[in-house]
């Protein structure tokens, strides 16, 4: 029994972060059409300023392959989280000024290579300031595995879940409730429509790239704890979380976040049975959801009246 | 200016390139091929190039050999399998090297490894330590490629002799990483294993950047596994620990030697690192004469970790100093016969090497040169218990 609460929790932690990220990918898609193929990187970007923020309030400045514990006190980690959430947005907003929305609405696919290729830029300028050591950063809440039922979990994994629950409650809040939200939903609908109705296409659509990039930012420091800080870390992430969104439907950010658990699940449960097998199955899974329900699984059943 | 005056500056001028050029013929030339600045294993070929130098500066201060002197000639390969092979025909046929030492990546070594074959030039390795390096082309072949590292099978030996002697030892698992050098290291394993009549009950994977391992954990824990060998590199092996201590499974762990890495050590944290036990050439406790050594390159090394390469490629030079004095010729043939018979022990900084190669051995260094190392206190020191105590060399046999 503990064994399969284990496979669950540590299941649940991981896909928390793929949910996170996951949710990026789905704001830019349902407002401009659009990914940014650069969120990887942006997560080990995001990282790393967090690590300067810790250090720079801490006081210290030489470079370290680990952040010392006390460095991480709830108030520095959680103003890195703000800050790292703060410039990884407004490096959205670059991204979306200058390789985004040159292709927008002009057909083509022109904005994957751009966006890839802001993501190259933003991982050799990333190198050339932090060097290509990983370091480890520690968490707020200390490094003692709590046990819940018999299962061992460590209070960062908690707090990545507990994030991405809050983080993603307020956003569903957010996009169904207020204005703003109703504005980013009626782009998604149509951009022309929208602009008729005297929404502001281009600012819904930086607002957008902000947020997912924002948040994929935060999500790098949320992470960093867990699997340390490294300008290569973010890719893995974003592939496995953009399969989230796929399994749960691009349009839908319900089901991207949805998605992301049942990766993170999923794969858990596949090391119980044969770990080499897993990118198997993952993969394996992605074919058939897009050839049987190619929205993805919660892509259809969500229609949304704005 | 006078035509006189000038031909007196040719004169001059020409005399000086004269007498440098002879300086520059005389002197024999050694090359170092690797990665020096792209990857994290870079500190290690740091730390070789600052033992090679430190060689050419003892040779050459005691009268150089075949009285001439040596000279070192760095090429760095930026861990690049095509940049390496490049630097290799760089470094013999344009620079004319006699050998090559490094390199610093396993995988550029076997990218070129027949390029040394095909020239006749001997190659040293004091760095990566993949089984296959110094293996000869075809059985019987002329191979130039030697070494002064750890080997991996030798290694995965030494574990495998560990578990076998250990009497609480009952269920021994395999855990690998998915890379190349998990899956080398699994099949040493298996090999070894059979060869020993050591049956593994459980093997298990997992992913390099992978941060949750208790699925796999669990599945060892259920078979009743009490003693596990792992082949990974520092980080995940870090994870591992981890993830032990998140299902409060704590089997015997011994390890690749990649639990030396600071990486292993950053991620694991203090009292987690202490777990694993794994083998190394020098640990913290240095004889006194790597302490010299220590001391003198201590202000220049990046990575203090990385100091057993510098060791290494020390005595990889002296080595390879040695048989050009036995074969009074820098020709690549004589100089390997010479490698591979040589009369005189050569005092170097891990021992004192009695006919360190033959036509069959190209490991200098040996299992029973290893030493039992683990983390204690932030430090790598030597590990001993009841089991080590009592192994013996014919207990490493492959």
């Amino acid at each position: 029994m503990d064994v399969y609460i284990q496979t669950l929790l540590s299941g649940l932690a991981v896909g928390g972060v793929y949910a996170l990220i996951a949710l990026g990918f789905s704001i830019t898609f349902t407002t401009t059409k659009t990914l940014n193929f650069a969120q990887g990187e942006f997560i080990s970007f995001g990282a790393f300023v967090g690590v300067t923020m810790l250090l720079l309030l801490s006081g210290l400045t030489s470079t370290v392959t680990a952040v010392p514990g006390e460095a991480a006190s709830a108030w520095r980690y959680s103003a890195a989280v703000i800050g790292a959430g703060v410039v990884a947005g407004f490096m959205g907003i670059l991204i979306f000024l200058l390789a985004v929305r040159p292709f927008a609405g002009k057909g083509g696919m022109n904005w994957v290579m751009s966006t890839l290729g802001f993501g190259v830029m933003l991982q050799s300028l990333g190198l050339a300031v932090w060097g290509p050591a990983p370091v480890m950063v520690p968490s707020p809440l200390g490094d003692d595995v709590l046990r819940i039922a018999g299962a061992g979990v460590r209070p960062q994994e908690l707090l990545v879940l507990a994030c991405a629950i809050l983080i993603m409650v307020a956003l569903d809040l957010v996009m169904r409730r207020s204005r703003i939200g109703k504005a980013m939903m009626a782009v998604a609908h149509s951009p022309q429509t929208a602009s008729l109705m005297g929404i502001n296409v281009t600012l819904v659509m930086i607002g957008a790239f902000a947020l997912s990039s924002g948040l994929a930012g935060v999500a790098g420091v949320l992470i960093a704890p867990i699997a340390s800080a490294s300008l290569f870390m973010g890719m893995g992430f974003a592939l496995k979380a953009f399969s989230g969104a796929i399994i749960g439907g691009l349009s839908n950010p319900r089901g991207c976040i949805y998605g992301g658990f049942i990766l993170g699940v999923l794969e858990s449960a596949v090391g119980l049975w044969q770990a080499q097998w897993r990118e198997i199955v993952v993969f394996g899974l992605i074919i058939l959801v897009l050839a049987f329900r190619p929205a993805g699984l919660f892509g259809r059943t969500a229609v949304d009246k704005v | 200016m006078t035509p006189h005056y000038t031909a007196l500056k040719a004169a001059l001028l020409g005399s000086a390139l004269a007498l440098s050029s002879a300086a520059y013929a005389q002197e024999i030339k050694i090359g170092f091929n690797g990665d020096l600045s792209a990857s994290p294993s870079a500190q290690s070929g740091q730390a070789g190039v600052l033992g090679i130098q430190a060689a050419i500066d003892d040779i050459n201060a005691a009268g150089g050999i075949l009285g001439r002197k040596l000279a070192l000639v760095v090429r760095d390969d930026l861990s690049q399998p095509p940049k390496s092979i490049q630097n290799m025909s760089d470094l013999i046929d344009n620079e004319k090297v006699v050998a090559v030492l490094g390199p610093t990546n396993s995988g550029n070594a076997l990218a070129w490894k027949h390029i040394p074959n095909q020239k006749k030039n001997p190659s040293i390795g004091c760095i990566g330590s993949a089984t296959d390096i110094t293996k000869p082309a075809s059985p019987g072949a002329e191979n130039y490629m030697y070494r002064v590292s750890m080997v991996d099978r030798a290694q995965v030996a030494g574990l495998i002799a560990y578990a076998k002697k250990n009497p609480a030892t009952k269920n021994v698992g395999f855990l690998v990483e998915t890379t190349g050098y998990g899956q080398g290291g699994l099949k040493d394993l298996q090999e070894l294993a059979e060869a020993k009549g050591l049956k593994p009950v459980a093997i298990e994977k997992f992913g390099v950047n992978d941060t949750d391992m208790t699925s796999q954990l669990n599945k060892m824990k259920a078979a009743g596994v009490d003693t596990v060998l792992v082949w990974a590199q520092g980080t995940p092996i870090g994870q591992l620990v981890r993830s032990m201590e998140k299902i409060n499974y704590f089997p015997v762990t011994l390890t690749s030697w990649s639990s030396d890495n600071a990486s292993f050590f950053d991620t694991a944290g203090k009292t987690l690192a202490e777990k694993p036990i794994f083998m190394r050439t020098i640990t913290e406790d240095r004889t006194p004469k790597q302490q010299q050594l220590y001391d003198r390159l201590a202000p220049k090394m990046a990575s203090k970790s990385a100091f057993s390469f510098a060791a290494h490629c020390y005595d990889a030079l002296m080595i390879t100093a040695a048989a050009i004095k036995q074969a009074g010729s820098t020709e690549g043939p004589k100089m390997r016969e010479a490698l591979e018979s040589l009369q005189a022990p050569v005092e170097g900084i891990m021992k004192t090497y009695n006919k360190p190669f033959s036509a069959t051995e190209h490991e200098a260094l040996t299992a029973a040169d290893y030493r039992w190392t683990h983390w204690k206190d932030g430090k790598l020191v030597t590990y001993s218990d009841d089991v080590v105590k009592t192994l013996q060399p014919s207990d490493f046999a492959q």
